[in-house]
């Protein structure tokens, strides 16, 4: 099968030193891959590269294949009209507008997408909130909403940067397992994780970034017994 | 004269303020954008109106929807201009760029429009309305009317409509914007021309109280600036209620102290405003609607 998302010789820098340099990484339609590593490894960095966004003002190089079509050129706004969609580490909704019209106010794609009330079915919590500020709620009510909106979106690749950040334990497994279903259900993630351990019990690939580079990749049962990643995040009672 | 009319003279000024400012004050909350050339802006919108009724012989109705279109057109292109330095958030190149940009559109009004004072015409200034000992005109009540139904509109459209949250995304965090799959800089060009065919609207209903002349762009900027200031930078209701008031206080302050000094009288109320309310023209991002 040909693989929905491909990178060839993708770079990045930052004022001129280089932030990553990923020779060739593919996803396969339908799967969840997670990419985990130290602060400052480039997880983010490789994420908003594919998504074409930053806040910051990287150069970036390489060829981006999203279904075949080079979009390495497009600005982030079109990469999300193909359906190629990122949750950025962080704030990822607009505090000032209400849960509804963060909803409400994206460009869905004709035809693709969660409606409103297929976001409130799978965050029932949102519903009750619907006519909250967002910067009223809590952070992990504001990733579910982040997660809603890009589903409005009709994503058919999703990075998902950091979504765990700053939750409790039971909302990690709560979020991560919805992410889970939804790639059941046929969408490609690509996750940014810090925890690896939660990471580990729904991704199906792992890659380990180190200073810029994938130092390692494989099917997760594999990775786990991955001395490197034993060592360095699991903690020796996982082996 | 009476006090009642002072009021009523003081309501038509500040509602003449209020809506010179309605653009300027969806530019700064939106785009957090300083828009020094608004006066001329809003010189060219009058001589527009003046012109095309000069030369065409359309009445004045008739030439309100042309110097609206024309001062769309010019605050798109002023967005064309700007839009690197407005993504970049480069605020003292903007203001810059836009101090000259109404450099040059004065320059180009005097090659095109002459150096001479003119009046541009409109019928209802000579319909006088009168109770009791008040009196006002047909072009008060339309301006007093227009003015409202324009903010109504824009409070409406940026609370309840999709349009509205894509500005109020953009004021957030535009960076963000983009990752709703929203193209920043047709909002960026849609509140550029918003804040142009708001000024030319409002020089056509407001110019004939006075001549035009092709210099008067300055004073404008600087009592719509007070305007937007005062009114809290970017609030919608605020610049409404803050045009009201500087109406009134230059209406009493002309008719009980003098004239003459009301421009200096209306700054000391700004400096005041500004050191008991700091941090208004470094607020943060957002409406406050």
């Amino acid at each position: 099968m040909k693989p929905i998302l491909e990178l060839h010789d993708l770079s990045v820098a930052y004022a001129g030193s280089a932030a990553l340099a990923v020779p060739g990484l593919a996803l396969e339609a339908g799967t969840l891959s997670g990419v985990v590593g130290a602060n400052g490894a480039g997880k983010s960095t490789l994420v908003n590269a594919i998504a074409g966004w930053s806040r910051a003002a990287p150069a970036v190089a390489g060829r981006i294949l999203f279904d075949g079509e080079d979009i390495a050129a497009l600005p982030a706004h079109e990469r999300v009209r193909r359906g190629l969609l990122l949750v950025p580490e962080g704030r990822g909704v607009f505090l000032s507008l209400s849960v509804e019209e963060n909803l409400r106010a994206v460009m869905p794609p004709r035809g693709r997408g969660f409606t409103m009330d297929e976001v409130f079915a799978l965050f029932p919590r949102l519903a009750e909130r619907r006519r909250n500020p967002a910067g009223a709620m809590s952070g992990g009510e504001r990733q579910m909403l982040a997660l809603g909106r890009a589903l409005r979106l009709g994503p058919r690749v999703l990075l998902l940067d950091e979504p765990s950040i700053g939750l409790a334990p039971r909302l990690v497994i709560t979020l991560l397992q919805a992410v889970r279903r939804l790639v059941d259900d046929g969408l490609t993630v690509l996750l940014v994780e810090q925890n690896v351990r939660a990471a580990s019990a729904v991704v199906d690939t792992l890659y380990l970034l180190e200073r810029g580079r994938v130092v390692a990749r494989g099917p997760v049962a594999a990775m786990q017994n991955d001395p490197r990643i034993i060592e360095a995040y699991l903690g020796a009672s996982h082996g | 004269m009476s006090l009642a009319q002072q009021l009523v003279n003081g309501i038509v000024i500040g509602h003449a303020y209020a809506l010179v400012a309605v653009g300027w004050t969806l530019l700064l909350g939106s785009a957090r954008l300083v828009n020094f050339g608004h006066g001329q802006m809003y010189m060219v919108g009058a001589f527009i109106a003046w012109w095309v009724m000069r030369m065409t012989g359309l009445p004045y109705l008739l030439a309100i929807p042309a110097a609206v279109c024309a001062g769309a057109a010019i605050g798109a292109g002023m967005q064309r201009l700007m839009l690197r330095l407005t993504l970049e958030q480069n605020l003292v190149s903007l203001m810059i760029v836009t101090l000259g940009f109404g450099q040059m559109l004065e320059g180009a009004a005097g090659f095109a429009f002459g150096p001479q004072p003119q009046r541009l015409t409109s019928p209802l200034e000579a319909i006088d309305l009168r109770w009791g000992p008040i009196w006002f005109t047909a072009q008060d009540v339309l301006l007093v009317v227009a003015t409202i139904l324009v903010f109504l509109l824009l409070r409406w459209v940026l609370g309840r409509t999709v349009l509205g949250s894509w500005v109020r995304m953009v004021a957030e965090d535009p960076k963000l914007t983009q990752l709703g799959g929203v193209d920043v800089a047709r909002v960026y060009m849609g509140i550029f021309a918003f804040e142009g065919a708001a000024v030319a609207f409002a020089a056509t209903l407001v110019a004939p109280r006075t001549p035009i002349l092709t210099s008067m762009g300055f004073e404008q900027v600087i009592m719509t600036f007070v305007v937007v200031v005062v009114g809290g930078i970017g609030s919608v209701g605020g610049s409404y209620a803050a045009g009201l008031a500087v109406g009134l206080f230059t209406a009493f302050f002309g008719a009980l102290v003098s004239p003459a000094y009301t421009t200096a009288a209306v700054f000391v109320v700004l400096i005041a405003v500004m050191v008991l309310r700091p941090g208004d023209l470094a607020a943060g991002r957002g409406f406050a609607r």
